[in-house]
């Protein structure tokens, strides 16, 4: 591709160097930021190929370039209009999907919150 | 404007310039599937970075690639992918339409059981709809179901 630059070190006149395969391997391979109450959309992401709405605060989120293995790692919050914060937790891990639960209080029945995001880390088929 | 010559490029770099290049196509189609009696119906909701890349063109996979990726997933002894290849070196699909794309991600991320056998027994396990006809509330979600008035007769004609 265009523009293309190959390194193995980035380096900082003073403040050292780092290898590019730090950046590499810490960036979010795939997220997304998902509008879970009313009509259910994404806001925005990136690799991801659609959601499915399977009942309330419960979504599974596809990717378009897989992940490796189901090993990955995912980082996940949630809010409702920044009224209250639910938790998020991660259902199933599967390679080419992940299945979070957004859930409030001591119920942990699914809860459908306003603002749903999701970051994941880890290698890429 | 024209897609850059993908095949070899690895998908991921792929997605990083439609992100840059494309806008996002929000679609008004949704697809209701229900693949447990026990449960309520699930609704597929296509991604608009994803549905501009369908509809612009060689960039993605053919769906068959994933299936593929699927069977080995499946398999007891499976630790990780070797054949991520397959995403990459395939020749990527041409320009899709809107309903083509839909259909796509039907194969991808519904599951086979739902839409090779959709019009089979006493009412649909799929349809295809516009947003505006789901409830207009998610008052209820947990009990949501495909109308027993649908036949596949209706969808048909």
């Amino acid at each position: 591709m265009a523009g293309k630059i190959v390194a193995d070190t980035l380096e900082h006149s003073t403040a050292g160097s780092l290898d590019t395969q730090y950046v590499v391997n810490g960036s979010a391979k795939a997220w997304a930021n998902i509008n879970g109450s009313g009509t259910v959309v994404f806001r925005d992401s990136l690799n991801c190929t659609s959601l499915t709405d399977h009942s309330a605060g419960i979504f599974t989120t596809s990717f378009t370039n897989s992940m490796n293995n189901a090993d990955y790692s995912t980082t996940a919050t949630s809010s409702l209009n920044n009224a209250y914060s639910g938790d998020m937790i991660v259902m199933i891990h599967a390679t080419g999907t992940v299945k979070t639960k957004t859930y409030y209080g001591s119920g942990y029945a699914g809860t459908d919150v306003a603002i749903n995001c999701h970051s994941n880390f880890g290698d890429l088929a | 404007m024209n897609t850059p010559e993908f095949q070899g490029t690895h998908l991921w770099d792929r997605l990083c310039w439609a992100k840059e290049n494309l806008e996002g196509y929000q679609s008004d189609y949704r697809v209701v599937y229900e693949d447990s009696i026990d449960e309520c119906a699930k609704i597929l909701v296509p991604d608009p970075n994803w549905m501009a890349c369908a509809m612009q063109g060689g960039i993605l996979p053919p769906v068959w690639v994933y299936h593929e990726l699927a069977k080995d997933e499946a398999q007891e002894d499976f630790k990780k992918h070797t054949r991520g290849y397959l995403l990459h070196e395939t020749q990527p699909v041409d320009a899709m339409t809107e309903e083509e794309a839909i259909e796509y991600l039907i194969m991808k991320d519904c599951p086979q059981s739902v839409w090779q056998n959709w019009d089979s027994g006493n009412k649909p396990k799929m349809v295809i709809c516009r947003k505006e006809q789901l409830p207009s509330t998610r008052e209820w979600r947990n009990a949501w179901k495909i109308t027993e008035e649908l036949t596949v007769t209706d969808l048909a004609a």
